[in-house]
């Protein structure tokens, strides 16, 4: 397993914000969080990554605690928030040259930037791009250290449908080389197309965990969106 | 190039990018300088000692304004907009960005010294009477104290409003209460005790010393009080620093 989270709770205050999560992943597995907004996913990954207090009864990636082992760990695993911020006036070549000075082994950067078409925008400042780009830049980072996990949150989110597709091939393709994957997506097409396993959470809780084909076939729905909310319990709203 | 280099490279250009560090950490103590040089150099009742002594002060508000403004600022801003939660994901340690943030202030620190120093000797004749090498060793102590408060209070603050608080409480009493502007000498009694309790004071008093070509034996107190201020300084920050 190169990702175990076993019984991990996160608490503000009174609020269980998730509570009795347990999940692990293989080399070249990906895994879906799914679940409406506040439904717990951000807080899941925070969590697992060692940003936010939880409580647990095991968390180890790579073998090791992200918490007491955070400089080993996180040499190869790589992470792309939801929101990425960057320091006014940081340029998209610095961005890059900052990151590959934090790692031991970096990834080929220039093809990197190619692959998420970025090439012709090094000089540029990352303020200066426009909204799909900066998330592009922000999951090249992700990827710059060749990781073997990689946290994706909400990795498509302001993408046009080209570069979503674009970003799936090029993550399918790190996947068959044994890359494992936690990310989050309101896009069934996009955890269809990516997820061999998904994790459905309802105010902190796991409400269900397995393949693709096991939610579609439990809930009697004919796709994947139908059985998401089905389980979600948006459904009414449809 | 190593992660520490690059920082150095990458932050300092942004840092320097910035409009705040050139005013507040260059002209702000060249034209105090200016000013102090004039007004007691000129007047025959400041006397010649008193424009002695106040080089020793003028050359630590360059220090004050980078250290405990500029550090803390920085950091506080990094973490309110969540780019040292970024950091965390990686391998960094959090050393190597304080210390690359402190550096970078320290450069202007360091122009703004040159600034003041040439002001004083060329415009106003300014002579340092003690040996130059004792100065310098003193004026690194009294920096690494300084910014080591900066750091602590870099590292602790929860967000960038309480970064403003602390590092304006820190700076403007330094700044007006420890003789880096207004002389030690000239305060009433009752100021000199309060000013006694800010650790630029005992900087002050140390620099004034050592630029005198006093012998630096009786300010033993004082290096007490600012090597307290390191070892809380930093040993808090390695501590006490908050990612997010």
């Amino acid at each position: 397993m190169i990702l175990t989270v076993k019984k991990l709770s996160v608490t503000y205050g009174a609020k269980e914000a998730v509570d009795n999560i347990s999940f692990s992943i293989k080399p070249g597995e990906v895994i879906g969080l799914l679940g409406a907004n506040g439904a717990g996913k951000s807080s899941t990954i925070a969590a697992v990554l060692g940003i936010e207090k939880s409580n647990y009864e095991e968390l180890t990636m790579l073998g090791k605690s992200p918490i007491r082992h955070r400089k080993e760990v996180f040499q190869e695993v790589g992470v792309q928030f939801q929101e990425t911020n960057f320091q006014e006036g940081l340029s998209v070549r610095e961005a890059c040259e900052q990151w590959e000075s934090l790692y031991k082994q970096t990834a080929d950067v220039p093809l990197l930037l190619q692959t998420f078409g970025l090439v012709g925008k090094e000089t540029q400042l990352v303020k200066s791009l426009s909204g799909g780009e900066r998330q592009r830049l922000a999951v090249l980072l992700a990827l710059i250290s060749n990781p073997k996990l990689v946290f994706l949150d909400e990795l498509t989110t302001g993408l046009d449908t080209k570069a979503r597709r674009l970003l799936w091939k090029q993550l399918l393709i790190m996947k068959e080389k044994g890359l494992a994957i936690v990310l989050t997506s309101h896009y069934m097409d996009e955890v269809e197309a990516l997820c061999d396993k998904i994790l459905i959470l309802k105010e902190g809780k796991t409400i269900f965990h397995g393949t693709i084909q096991e939610v579609i076939h439990v809930s009697k729905k004919a796709t994947l969106e139908n059985a998401y909310l089905y389980f979600a319990g948006e459904e009414d709203w449809v | 190039m190593s992660t520490f280099l690059t920082f150095l490279k990458i932050e300092g250009k942004l840092v320097w990018k910035g409009i705040d560090i050139l005013i507040f950490g260059i002209c702000f103590p060249i034209i105090l300088a200016t000013l102090f040089g004039y007004l007691l150099s000129k007047d025959g009742l400041a006397g010649a000692s008193n424009f002695e002594l106040s080089y020793a002060a003028v050359i630590t508000i360059g220090v004050l304004a980078t250290g405990v403004m500029g550090v803390p600022l920085t950091i506080a801003d990094y973490r309110h907009r969540g780019i040292l939660k970024r950091f965390q994901v990686t391998p960094v340690s959090p050393l190597q960005i304080l210390f690359a943030q402190g550096l970078i202030q320290l450069s202007s620190a360091l122009v703004s010294f040159i600034g003041v120093t040439i002001v004083y000797h060329l415009l106003f004749d300014y002579e340092l009477k003690g040996s130059w090498g004792i100065f310098l060793l003193t004026y690194t102590f009294v920096i690494i104290a300084m910014y080591s408060i900066g750091i602590l209070i870099g590292s602790l603050v929860p967000d960038q409003k309480s970064a403003n608080v602390w590092s304006s409480i820190a700076y403007f009493t330094m700044l007006l209460f420890s003789g880096a502007t207004i002389p030690y000498e000239v305060m009433p009694r009752f100021f000199q005790w309060v000013m006694d309790i800010l650790p630029l004071s005992h900087g002050i008093h140390l620099l004034k010393q050592a630029s005198t070509g006093e012998p630096l034996t009786d300010g033993l107190f004082h290096i007490v009080i600012l090597a307290l201020c390191i070892i809380i300084g930093l040993c808090g920050a390695i501590k006490f620093f908050k990612w997010k």
